[in-house]
């Protein structure tokens, strides 16, 4: 340790003399003794310090004990001064300059260590500056690519051409296969001249024609014009050739003047007029129209169109006028006075005549009520035959309920213009059904007829069309007719029905055995509340086929003891719709179609298989052959009914009709359907 | 189908699907609808939910019977018995997989099959009706095995005993008949309308419904419905129910009986009628429980009306599915 000590403190000397390391150097490459020339740096280099700590314990250590044992040669009481302690204070001494090297090293290594630490931050600042740089270089770039592929270009919103066609149709020099085969830039700017060429020639071609266009309008003013003075020389030829048609009693004159009449009718009833005239002409005979009402009053309400324009702001004042002259009066009168203005009809009318093939005529009278602008109708039945036999059939031919759902849901009593709510509102009418009477049925189809269309859920958009009309003329009149012809034929067979006869044509006969023991005894009209009453028909009314405008009759059918109850509902639009019949016998106890899965099949018999029933087209017959098959079953129910075996005497309905089996089926119905040719019965 | 159809139509017969979640039912005019339990059944249904999924026509006459077999409906009603795919048929594709008629003899109509029951035992069709004689329809080859003759008028309705390999029938005759399935030969002949307990003379003689499980049998129809043990042949006990049963089952410890009269018998098996469930249709032709499938586990009953009643507690009438 102590040589080692002596070295350093050599190496110490020498430093301490030679000043900055820099001249040391260059003195040491000068001459070759460059052991000699001292460098601390190096040194510091060369050193491990592990061995500087183990180093600095050692001295820390020696000093310790030199220290101690300094101390204990004083307190044996040694002098100052004495050799032994002045060694030990050298030996220390040594010790202390070993200490202070190691500090000076530990500090320069220090030193070293931030630097260096310093010199690698700043390299990886650069570097990720750098980087920073890179990345936002990179996204630019990206952007801009996104840019260029999202490029839109004009030319994509024009429609080209396929490029087939292109290629067949257009010159090789734009459209140059050669060169654009092979690319579709060069293509696409083909095909883009090309449009332009084409579309060049177009635009020419459009000039043209405007010009071609405008030169026919000219010759057609030059025409008209021509046209227009021709009419006074016509007109003084007709004026001479009056006599002459009087003469020879062409009515040429005559249709003009139903015509001049028409031009006064209000554009609905105008539709009508016209469409009706014409179908009328082309397709139907029978169907005489004609115009009734006071023409002067018409023609002071509106003027033929070629001079309305005046006139109408002139019968406008007047109204506003006699608006004026309305609001002085009193004010229970003025809403009864605004109630007859609303519901004001329109002094003209039509009137139809319908003859059906045995002679009856159908009389329709149409209104047109000017405020509310819908139209109205009232019908009239004048048959060939006398209507007053039967007292059923009253409710059949009465004119309101004549023509009661032609269309179904069309019951003609709530005005079908959406926007009369409102004004009954104003004047505080409750409902159009109260004024039905006077006024007629507004019907949906009469505001087809007049071309009047009424959207069901907005309150605007009438629209008046001929079209309009003209679709459902052809259909209304053939139903109208149909209505006609089964109401009378109804009306015939309720009058032979009340006498409990049961008219079955011949046509029909087939559909029946030639024995029929049952026989009707009653038939009446009963009203729909007594209808409901009945406990029979409770599923009917519960599943909503008994509706109001319905008609209702009881019909009984007797055999014996036993009283068959048949109530019948019966739609306006018979026999397009089958009446429905409910059952309820009376024998042995009440049973109804509710418990007896018999009688069940009864009245599923003649309400569900109807069609068999119809008999010729279009079924007038349809009713009273239902009440024949009743009958008929009604002999089967009861000649087949069970016969208890415990009790005496002979069958009250000895068994007539032939049956192939009495009972099928797991709810034991009866054979209730005839086979015609061999009159037997058999099951469904 | 108009309103004045559906007014009259009468449901026949109902079968379940194997996985419990759809309900067929055969009508008179020949139809079956498909009804799924699940829409009928979840808390929000509506309307549409209680509607057929699938209505399609399956015979000319009524459907008097339908059955669930191995994945296929089996339809019978107008003589003849067709099997549908129940897998195809939820899938709506309508189209029959087989439909067999036996030879019947040369009649004037075609008899009607009233009654049809599986015997999977030896996985055949049990099938009787209008011919009075009960038909055995092997499904392995599709041939008719084998026919049961004695009856003197319609079959109504069958039984199978799967153990003992026997099949009963009741019959418009008034007979229920036993026969032996190996030798098709008639074991034993009970007239119901002959013992003084059961006979209702105002009624008739005709068995309509017949039900057995394990040594008991339960028959009624013209005859009140009675209880009666197979092998003393004696019936224990006879049910006060006015009308006249068309389906009877037995039901945990109780008996389910509907037939004439717009309600489903609860009887206890000592003879008691403890409760009359009110319910739709006004008479009552078919009665099926559901033990297909745990969570759609309801009792259907439906007769002489358009509406299949739904039972989710065999107490009452939940809701009722329409056609």
């Amino acid at each position: 340790m102590s040589s080692e000590a002596l070295k350093k403190r050599k190496a110490k000397v020498l430093r301490n003399e030679a000043g900055p390391t820099e001249v040391k150097r260059g003195r040491g490459d000068g001459d070759q003794q460059d052991i000699r020339v001292y460098n601390e740096e190096v040194e510091l280099d060369g050193r491990d310090h592990e061995e500087d700590f183990l180093q600095f314990k050692e001295s820390c250590e020696g000093l310790a004990t030199l220290m101690g044992e300094i101390q204990k040669l004083k307190a044996s009481g040694a002098k100052e001064g004495c050799a032994e302690v002045e060694q030990k204070r050298l030996q220390s001494c040594n010790h202390f300059m070993t200490l202070k090297k190691l500090n000076r090293l530990a500090h320069m290594r220090l030193k070293r260590g931030r630097d260096q630490t310093h010199e690698a931050k700043q390299k990886v600042d650069v570097l990720h500056l750098q980087l920073q740089n890179l990345l936002y270089e990179v996204l630019h770039l990206q952007k801009e690519i996104s840019k260029c592929l999202e490029f839109k270009s004009k030319h994509e919103e024009i429609d080209l051409v396929s490029e087939e066609e292109f290629y067949k149709d257009a010159p090789q020099e734009i459209s140059r296969p050669q060169l654009t085969k092979n690319d579709p830039h060069q293509l696409t700017l083909a095909r883009l001249d090309w449009e332009l060429e084409q579309r060049k020639r177009l635009a020419e071609t459009y000039k043209e024609s405007q010009a071609s266009k405008e030169k026919i309008q000219k010759s057609i003013e030059i025409k008209k014009e021509h046209l227009r003075s021709l009419q006074p020389g016509l007109n003084a030829i007709m004026q001479a050739s009056l006599p002459v048609q009087e003469y020879l009693a062409v009515p040429v004159e005559q249709t003009q003047k139903h015509t001049e009449i028409a031009q006064h009718l209000p554009p609905p009833l105008y539709v009508l007029f016209v469409q009706a005239n014409a179908y009328g002409q082309a397709c139907d005979k029978k169907l005489t129209v004609s115009i009734s009402g006071d023409v002067d009053e018409a023609k002071a309400m509106s003027k033929p169109p070629e001079d309305s324009q005046d006139d109408d702001s002139d019968s406008d004042a007047e109204e506003e006028q006699e608006k004026t002259k309305r609001r002085r009066s009193t004010a229970g009168g003025q809403l009864d006075d605004k109630r007859r203005e609303m519901l004001k009809r329109h002094p003209l009318s039509l009137s139809f005549d319908l003859t059906c093939k045995d002679g009856s005529v159908l009389s329709l009278y149409f209104y047109y009520l000017i405020n509310l602008n819908i139209m109205t109708v009232k019908a009239k039945i004048s048959a060939s035959t006398d209507l007053t036999t039967a007292i059923s059939a009253g409710e059949l031919v009465k004119s309101e309920t004549l023509l009661s759902c032609l269309y179904s849901n069309d019951h003609g009593t709530e005005t079908p213009n959406p926007a009369n709510r409102y004004q009954f509102d104003k004047v505080g009418i409750g409902s159009f059904a109260d004024y039905v009477e006077e006024l007629g049925h507004p019907y949906k189809w009469v505001q087809n007829l007049g071309g009047l269309n009424f959207p069901s859920d907005t309150s605007e958009g009438v629209l008046v069309g001929s079209s309009l009309s003209a679709s459902h003329m052809e259909n209304t009149m053939k139903l109208l007719r149909g209505r006609v012809m089964s109401r009378l034929a109804l009306h015939k067979q309720f009058a032979s029905l009340e006498h409990n006869i049961i008219p079955v044509t011949s046509e029909c006969l087939y559909l029946f055995p030639a024995k029929i023991l049952s026989r009707l005894t009653q038939w009446t009209t009963i009203t729909q509340e007594e209808y409901m009453n009945l406990t029979f028909t409770r599923h009917v009314t519960d599943a909503g086929l008994a509706k109001e405008t319905d008609m209702y009759f009881s019909g009984v059918v007797e055999r014996g003891t036993a009283r068959l109850q048949a109530a019948v509902v019966l739609n306006p639009r018979y026999p397009e719709i089958s009446p429905l019949f409910s059952l309820s016998l009376n024998w042995k106890g009440e049973r109804s179609g509710h418990t007896d899965d018999n009688l069940r099949a009864m009245e599923s018999e003649v309400n569900v298989f109807k069609n068999e029933l119809q008999g010729p087209r279009p079924g007038y017959q349809l009713l009273t052959n239902q009440i024949s098959r009743l009958c008929v079953c009604l002999d089967v129910y009861l000649e087949t009914e069970e016969q208890d075996d415990g009790v005496e005497g002979p069958r009250e309905f000895p068994r007539e009709k032939m049956c192939l089996r009495t009972v099928k089926g797991p709810n034991r119905l009866k054979p209730f359907k005839y086979n015609h040719p061999l009159g037997l019965f058999s099951h469904r | 189908m108009g309103p004045v159809e559906l007014l009259h139509m009468s449901v026949f017969s109902q079968s379940f699907s194997p996985c419990g979640r759809f309900l067929a039912a055969g009508n008179n005019y020949g139809e079956i609808a498909i009804f799924s339990l699940c829409a009928a059944l979840s808390p929000d249904t509506s309307e549409a939910g209680r509607k057929p999924v699938l209505t399609f026509s399956a015979h000319d006459g009524p459907v008097f019977c339908l059955e669930s077999f191995g994945g296929h409906l089996l339809s019978a009603g107008d003589g003849s018995v067709s099997a549908w795919n129940w897998a195809e048929l939820i899938k709506k594709n309508v189209k029959a997989v087989w439909t067999r008629r036996p030879e019947y003899k040369a009649s004037m109509e075609i008899p009607e099959i009233n009654a049809m029951v599986i015997n999977p035992r030896d996985n055949s069709v049990v099938f009787g009706g209008g011919d009075n004689n009960v038909h055995i329809l092997d499904l392995e080859h599709g041939v008719f095995k084998s026919v049961f003759r004695g009856h003197t008028d319609y079959v109504h309705c069958l039984s199978v005993r799967e153990r003992e390999g026997e099949v009963l029938s009741g019959s418009e005759d008034g007979a229920v008949r036993i026969w032996d399935t190996r030798t098709s030969q008639c074991v034993h002949c009970v007239e119901v309308h002959k013992y003084q307990k059961c006979a209702r003379p105002q009624f008739g003689k005709w068995i309509s419904c017949l039900t057995t499980d394990s040594d008991w049998m339960l028959c009624g129809g013209g005859p009140s419905l009675s209880l009666w043990h197979l092998r003393s042949l004696t019936p224990t006990s006879v049910f006060a129910l006015s009308g006249c049963q068309r389906r009877a089952t037995f039901y945990q410890d109780m008996i389910l009986a509907v037939g004439q009269g717009p309600t489903v018998s609860h009887c206890l098996l000592g003879g008691q009628v403890k409760a009359q469930i009110p319910c739709t249709p006004n008479n009552i032709n078919s009665l099926e429980l559901n033990t297909n499938s745990a969570e759609h586990q309801v009792l259907t009953v439906a007769g002489s009306s358009q509406f299949v009643d739904v039972f989710t507690n065999v107490s009452y009438r939940a809701f009722s599915l329409c056609f």
